[in-house]
């Protein structure tokens, strides 16, 4: 049981007429994804790979019954999108687009939380449950179905330890892209009791990097919280402070805040594993499975 | 993007807010002609990218115009922190009565906005918070368009600002709010803001910084950040929508990556091996290869670059892409070492072209794999 996506959600692609929007749409419906829908204002009566386009969020939910959306679509677009998506009722919105406003994702985080849509993103790879189904453009070869859960604010050093666990036989029930942002959708926190309560995860991996305090604040809820073991990866310990790494939210203040020997240390006191790097990392798999 | 501070001045111009006249100056002719229109005394300013101006003797003062001349060559002749002073902004010295603290910015903890007052200001905002912890008002905001009024009552009871401001400070908080909202700021700061003798509320230096995300909406502030940038790479790296990194100046790596956390991956582990990066780019997703051709020109045009390190784990970025730019660029690198490394979406496709390519090209088989070739080649 994958408790976001799964064989039977029915998605939405918002920018399914885009290259990127019609590339992995091509690449979801391969691994089985039910794409019911795309939404693309001014497309609306035509089809892409058999995918029904319509204007509107609301009408292509009405008419297929999709109870979750993808946004392909380009930053400066993806305000308009999302707050499309949430007034129209989604229950789960995952959105791709890198660099988005911060100021538009400060409002977009309490509209969700309003409207009670679950939001992943932006700057995420999205959302998949090996064997079920995907949502977002992560390579799904590299992946495969098993009792790991992983949450990730980079997509990268998300594939880099998959890769690595399927060498060693490990597979995934749920893999997160929160985004590397610095007012991300959903947060480590909130993804946390999500895997806590799934019977298909057993071990839990945070993939971390440096910058803001999300290590910090789900140290705190793991120490009260969670039974299952937590393995985690701070990346960005051997780069220069007050310089911007390119996610938005990957930056040490000349204060040290956000450091990785801060965001170690509290996750150490909360029990947590924490890996050297990706190959470290599926080591200590091995060795909690 | 961090403004300098007659950037920032420009924008509380804008949005109304009080600030002393000034100008700004780059050439000791321009000093010359303005030196008999100036009502002295007046405040010269470097302006650089950088903090602690003040202790590297970046402020001057000038009671006349012989004194303007001598502090102002002084002044565009020095460097702060390795940056030239190319620019200096000169106000009206102004008599503080009172210095206080004022800004607005993101609280990433708690996903809100947040507003920072102190009475106490003229300093940094940590020793503030060090010397007078219950002179400080912290107040977490609803996102709005508009700032509260019993926000600001609350600020000023809290740190025990007399009524006597209240009209002035309503009145610059809100602007500053403003700034904040419509500029989409990381940090709108006015420190010090200061009441003069004659009880006017000035804002006498501030700080900006813009969200870089939010830059297509911003065109004044995209140009000036183009302009100010003394790094070509950067510039040149931006003008194709990649991040170019300085990283080391005793390196000689250069890691280009699809993305920023297998960068700091990969930065992490070459480092742990003793070797250094000296800079890195980061594709972001998607790139075409037109482009990465351009992004192997751009680092291997760093003359402390003697090896790039390709690293590769594609989802949005597709591997035959990446090959094919490698094809492109390879004849654009001279003698510069190459170590590929790819991994997913169209994998196979990406290594076929990339076996057909000549030059000093290795492939790594994953990212250990390729650090290790590294070490080889530098035989460590």
């Amino acid at each position: 049981m994958s408790f976001f996506i799964d064989e039977n959600t029915k998605l939405i692609v918002q920018g399914i007429t885009g290259r990127e929007g019609t590339f992995h749409t091509e690449q979801m419906l391969e691994y089985g994804t039910k794409v019911v829908a795309g939404v693309t204002p001014g497309k609306g009566g035509g089809e892409v790979l058999g995918v029904p386009v319509f204007n509107t969020v609301m009408q292509a939910m009405q008419e297929t019954e999709a109870n979750a959306t993808v946004l392909f679509v380009p930053p400066k677009f993806m305000y308009k999108a999302a707050y499309e998506a949430i007034m129209s009722e989604i229950p789960l919105a995952i959105t791709i687009a890198e660099g988005v406003p911060v100021h538009d994702m400060l409002k977009l985080h309490y509209l969700a939380k309003e409207k009670g849509c679950r939001l992943i993103g932006p700057n995420s790879f999205g959302v998949i449950s090996p064997g079920k189904a995907k949502a977002g453009f992560m390579e799904h070869r590299i992946f495969m179905p098993g009792n790991i859960g992983i949450m990730s604010r980079s997509a990268t050093n998300c594939y880099e330890t998959v890769f690595f666990m399927k060498q060693k036989g490990i597979g995934q029930s749920t893999c997160i892209g929160v985004g590397g942002d610095m007012i991300p959708g959903s947060v480590f926190v909130d993804m946390l009791p999500f895997f806590e309560n799934d019977p298909d995860t057993e071990v839990i991996v945070m993939i971390g990097e440096i910058g803001g305090s999300e290590e910090e604040l789900a140290a705190v809820y793991i120490k009260e919280h969670i039974t299952k073991p937590v393995v985690a990866l701070i990346a960005g310990k051997n780069v220069p402070e007050d310089t911007s790494m390119g996610h938005a939210g990957a930056i040490v203040s000349p204060d040290g805040e956000g450091s990785a020997e801060k965001k170690e240390a509290e996750l150490r006191y909360a029990g947590v594993h924490i890996a050297e790097g990706t190959e470290d990392l599926v080591e200590i798999l091995l060795r909690l499975l | 993007m961090k403004l300098v501070e007659y950037k920032a001045y420009d924008i509380f111009y804008k949005y109304d807010l009080p600030c002393s006249e000034g100008c700004v100056v780059s050439s000791l002719e321009e000093l010359r002609d303005l030196k008999d229109t100036m009502k002295y005394p007046v405040v010269l300013k470097a302006q650089v990218q950088t903090g602690g101006r003040s202790k590297a003797g970046g402020v001057q003062f000038a009671s006349n115009g012989s004194e303007l001349l001598e502090k102002g060559e002084k002044l565009l002749g020095m460097k702060i922190k390795n940056l030239p002073v190319r620019i200096i902004f000169i106000t009206d010295k102004v008599e503080i009565k009172k210095e206080m603290y004022l800004s607005f910015t993101l609280d990433r903890k708690h996903k809100k906005p947040v507003m920072i007052f102190s009475p106490e200001g003229g300093v940094d905002i940590n020793e503030i918070a060090e010397k007078h912890p219950d002179k400080i008002a912290k107040v977490l905001l609803a996102p709005s368009k508009t700032l509260d009024d019993f926000v600001i009552q609350y600020a000023m009871d809290k740190t025990g600002l007399e009524q006597d401001y209240r009209t002035d400070f309503k009145g610059v908080c809100q602007k500053l709010y403003s700034v904040f909202i419509g500029m989409d700021c990381i940090l709108a700061e006015i420190n010090p803001l200061i009441i003069d003798n004659d009880d006017k509320m000035i804002a006498l230096d501030g700080k900006i910084d813009v969200d870089d995300n939010s830059l297509y909406r911003h065109d004044d502030v995209r140009v000036f950040r183009n302009e100010i940038e003394e790094n070509k790479l950067i510039l040149e790296a931006r003008h194709f929508d990649f991040l170019y990194i300085p990283i080391n100046n005793e390196g000689n790596i250069a890691v280009i990556s699809n993305g920023s956390g297998m960068i700091m991956s990969s930065i992490d582990l070459i480092t742990k091996r003793g070797m250094t990066v000296t800079c890195a780019l980061d594709l972001g997703g998607g790139a075409t290869a037109d482009r990465i051709k351009e992004s192997l020109r751009i680092v291997a045009s760093n003359p402390l670059v003697d090896t790039i390190f390709i690293n590769i784990f594609g989802g949005i970025t597709r591997c035959d892409e990446i090959a094919k730019g490698v094809e492109k660029g390879v004849e654009l690198i001279g003698k510069t070492k190459l170590v590929i490394r790819l991994e997913g979406t169209n994998k196979e496709k990406g290594l076929e072209i990339i076996n057909s390519v000549s030059g000093s090209v290795k492939m790594a088989a994953g990212l250990k794999n390729g650090v290790e070739i590294l070490s080889q080649d530098l035989k460590l």
